[in-house]
């Protein structure tokens, strides 16, 4: 091959050999530059159409133009011989600098910021590399990260499959096996084709061997290393490797495709708030970054102990933290926590040996999630806010409207909810947090429509019988589910009502205000609508109207008994254009048989005068027997019963415009270290009895 | 270039009401970004995600605010003052309405504007 001309170019020396072909070292005689040139390695059967499709992937690939991309020149064909004309680098590959113990952290980093970015590009224009590894990746004498081969490695990674079935009968050591094995993602080796996160596992073995010198997954067989790769768990990196980094790799390297990150940009991001972090504990003055947590010295806190029931209370002006014994009798309240900020979201995470209060907090400086472990005393104050759009959506997130933890068995799984519509999930407790692409994806999202409050995914329920299958509402787009853990969605709305829509039964853009689902009958579903409350008998799939008799079917909040799988309740308002309690009478509605009939519940509650409203996340249950039932209303009223609905009392008044109200009861197993009453300790709310009081006293929140 | 960093946000600038940062003749952009590295919890809270300037932010270079001179875009010397300021809001909606005033005229109450309700 040395001195033959390829088209212009002039092969002057070899430079390595690979899986793919021989690569050599040419010069361009038209633009007098040196080249290397890929020369493909002819392979026995392979048709004129599989090279012109290797063709047109190169071609596809020589498009983009990126400073960690090795840039294609020309792809042609001569003689027979597919060839691939890139430039020439000067450097080494990665596998070549890491030696025995790895790359110090920082460089890590650093390339692993670069390399992502060049994975986002590639995987923004539909090409997936399918052969990354850290062969493919060169280090400029310049110190840029440059990936190889994008594209060309569809063929070849088939192959390595094959390498890795045949293993067991007739490899007898690993050197015999294909490198490229090494970086195969387990759902390839499961014989499911690749897509962008097989190149993000890709990329988790690579991060990986280059912070600690060796691969995550070994074996001398290439049984063994598929087996290893299937089934095992890396070694944890401890220092030098810093924490976050080893995240961002254990995110890359998890076995199910839809517990990775979802795209690239989301592992730059990740980087990018690491490098942050860098520049931060590299500046002298450690507290130019900000507090890690923000603490309430000046307001009230309640001590809240075993088996206490606490309610979180969401409003326009910040959040309550409200405290009582299981009778649930006298309510202490604590707060506010965030001065004048929305809260539009609270939750309770109480899995494993957690105690841990969630809050979203929204103001001019943007929108953030908050954690206390101490009921209210200190809160997470995160310098960058962990959910957030990815560059290329252009998307910016105004508001986050739903917490919710995940299930019991994946105790560090946790779900957003967040304007404009999208769905974000967390796998490590919520340090970190990434974007569901399947729905913001999904063909409808561009029609989905905003409603008065904004277009905003408000509820997310997940079906305890089905790890995979989860819903989520969105207002205009209506319900969405999905039965493979986020991949697909589809809209699930035959039988709702768009009363706004020319079609008055569309396929999806139903504003849906709420859906709920009791635990033990998973296949069946409760819709409060905008118009309308409906159930639904077979996973959301049809609906009918269940709004026999109430005074009015539109609403917001909806709320399923904890125990009794046929009681629900709802609370409606008279109208679209009067959203507000039914003639004056604040009335609970429940029904007992599954939405066949509705009884009101207005014992305690102020029957005359009362133009209440109750928005779609102001009403909760407490699980205890009997069973408790709170709601807070625009007004900044706090109703409570302790006896399913029969009878109310006002628990407090005052608050601001309430937003989110969640109840918990401080689980047996994990008692909390409070300390004990001090003189900022709350006073005692003793609960009304009287039920119409409309005394105006507010508290002053300033 | 000294930026005037509103109440808010003192506790990301270690609890300074102003912070200088050396940095030659550059664009608005640049001369934020070299802020953010010296107090990086600031920047989520004064662009979004995407580098866009959060609709209820201000940003002053001297007296003049910055949407009508280029915005990120706007040429700032190296003796530049440049406010960060909550912009004065009220009424029904995220939107709300906004109110522009002169750093001069904030100095007094920086970062003690309501928030409009979001009802």
């Amino acid at each position: 091959m040395i001195g033959r001309k390829l088209g212009n170019y002039r092969v002057t020396a070899k430079i390595g050999e690979g899986g793919m072909g021989v690569v050599y070292r040419a010069y361009d005689e038209v633009l007098h530059r040196d080249v290397a040139v890929k020369v493909l390695r002819k392979e026995s059967g392979r048709s004129s159409a599989t090279n012109e499709s290797l063709l047109q992937e190169a071609r596809a690939s020589s498009a983009l133009a990126h400073p960690h991309i090795c840039t294609i020149y020309e792809v042609g064909e001569a003689e027979g011989e597919l060839y691939v004309v890139m430039e020439m680098l000067e450097g080494k590959t990665l596998c070549d600098m890491y030696g025995q113990t790895g790359l110090p952290p920082d460089s890590v980093i650093r390339y692993g910021a670069q390399i992502a970015s060049a994975l986002a590009r590639a995987h923004g224009r539909g090409i997936v590399h399918r052969d990354l590894k850290s062969a493919n990746i060169v280090i400029t004498s310049d110190g840029l990260a440059k990936v190889l081969d994008f594209g060309l490695a569809k063929h070849s990674a088939a192959s390595s499959v094959d390498d890795a079935t045949r293993s067991l009968a007739t490899i007898e050591n690993a050197s015999s096996v294909s490198g490229t094995l090494w970086y195969m993602a387990p759902e390839l080796l499961r014989g499911e084709p690749a897509d962008y996160r097989t190149d993000l596992w890709a990329f988790g073995v690579v991060l990986y061997e280059a912070a600690c010198g060796r691969l995550p997954f070994s074996g001398r067989t290439g049984f063994e290393i598929s087996s290893a790769i299937m089934r095992e768990m890396p070694t944890a990196l401890g220092p030098p490797v810093p924490p976050a980094l080893w995240a961002i790799i254990q995110r890359c390297l998890a076995k199910e495709p839809a517990q990775r990150y979802q795209r690239a940009s989301e592992i730059q991001v990740a980087f990018e708030a690491v490098q942050s972090a860098a520049i931060v504990s590299a500046t002298p003055s450690s507290d130019r970054g900000g507090p890690p947590l923000t603490v309430f010295h000046t307001v009230r806190h309640v001590p809240v102990r075993k088996r206490d029931v606490v309610l979180l209370l969401g409003t326009v002006k910040g959040a309550f933290i409200l405290r009582s014994k299981v009778g649930r009798r006298h309510w202490e309240v604590g707060g506010p926590y965030f001065h004048g900020h929305n809260v539009y979201a609270l939750a309770y995470d109480g899995r494993e040996d957690r105690q841990r209060i969630w809050a979203s907090t929204q103001n001019y400086w943007g929108t953030f999630l908050r954690s206390s472990d101490d009921f209210g005393r200190s809160w997470t104050n995160p310098q960058h806010a962990p959910i957030r759009f990815p560059a290329d959506t252009g998307t910016s997130v105004k508001n986050i409207w739903q917490i919710t933890p995940g299930r019991r068995a994946e105790p560090n799984v946790l779900y957003c909810g967040v304007e404009p519509a999208a769905l974000f999930e967390s796998h490590d407790a919520g340090e970190t947090w990434s974007l569901n692409r399947g729905l913001f994806d999904h063909p409808h999202r561009p029609r989905w429509l905003p409603g008065n409050g904004g277009l905003a995914l408000h509820s997310i329920l997940l079906d305890p019988s089905d790890q995979k299958r989860m819903y989520v509402a969105i207002s205009s787009g209506g319900v969405y589910r999905t039965d493979d853990s986020g991949q697909t969605w589809t809209a699930q709305n035959q039988g709702v009502r768009a009363t706004f829509m020319p079609n008055k039964y569309p396929e999806f853009g139903q504003c849906v205000h709420k859906i709920a689902m009791h635990s033990s009958r998973p296949e069946r579903l409760f819709l409060q609508n905008h118009w309308g409350i409906y159930r639904s008998d077979d996973h959301a799939a049809t609906w009918d109207d269940i709004g026999n008799g109430v005074p009015s079917d539109f609403g917001f909040a909806l709320l399923v008994h904890p125990r009794k799988p046929d009681w629900v309740y709802v609370i409606p308002v008279e109208s679209d254009e009067f959203r507000c309690a039914c003639d004056g009478r604040l009335r609970v509605y429940r029904t007992r048989n599954a939405g066949s009939s509705w009884e009101a519940l207005a014992r305690g509650l102020p029957q005359r005068g009362a133009y209440e409203t109750v928005l779609r996340d102001a009403l909760s249950t407490d699980g205890l027997e009997p069973v408790g039932i709170y709601f807070g209303t625009r007004s900044g009223q706090l109703f409570g019963s302790r006896d399913e609905g029969r009878t109310w009392e006002k628990i407090g008044e005052g608050f601001p415009s309430i937003l989110c109200v969640r109840c918990a009861v401080v689980e047996d197993h994990s008692a909390p270290a409070m300390p004990t009453r001090s003189r900022q300790t709350a006073p005692r709310v003793r609960p009304r009895t009287k039920a119409a009081s409309r005394s105006t006293k507010r508290r002053s929140m300033k | 270039m000294r930026f005037h960093i509103p109440g808010a946000l003192r506790e990301f600038a270690g609890g300074r009401s102003q912070v200088e940062v050396e940095h030659p003749p550059a664009t608005l952009n640049a001369a934020l970004a070299a802020l953010w590295r010296v107090c990086p919890g600031m920047r989520d809270r004064v662009v979004t995600e995407q580098g866009e300037i959060r609709p209820h932010v201000n940003i002053f270079v001297g007296e003049e605010n910055i949407r009508y001179t280029g915005g990120l875009a706007t040429r700032v010397t190296a003796e530049a003052v440049i406010s960060i300021v909550p912009a004065v809001s009220g009424g029904k909606g995220g939107a709300g309405h906004s109110v522009f005033l002169r750093p001069c005229m904030l100095q007094a109450n920086i970062g003690g504007a309501e928030h409009p309700s979001s009802s």
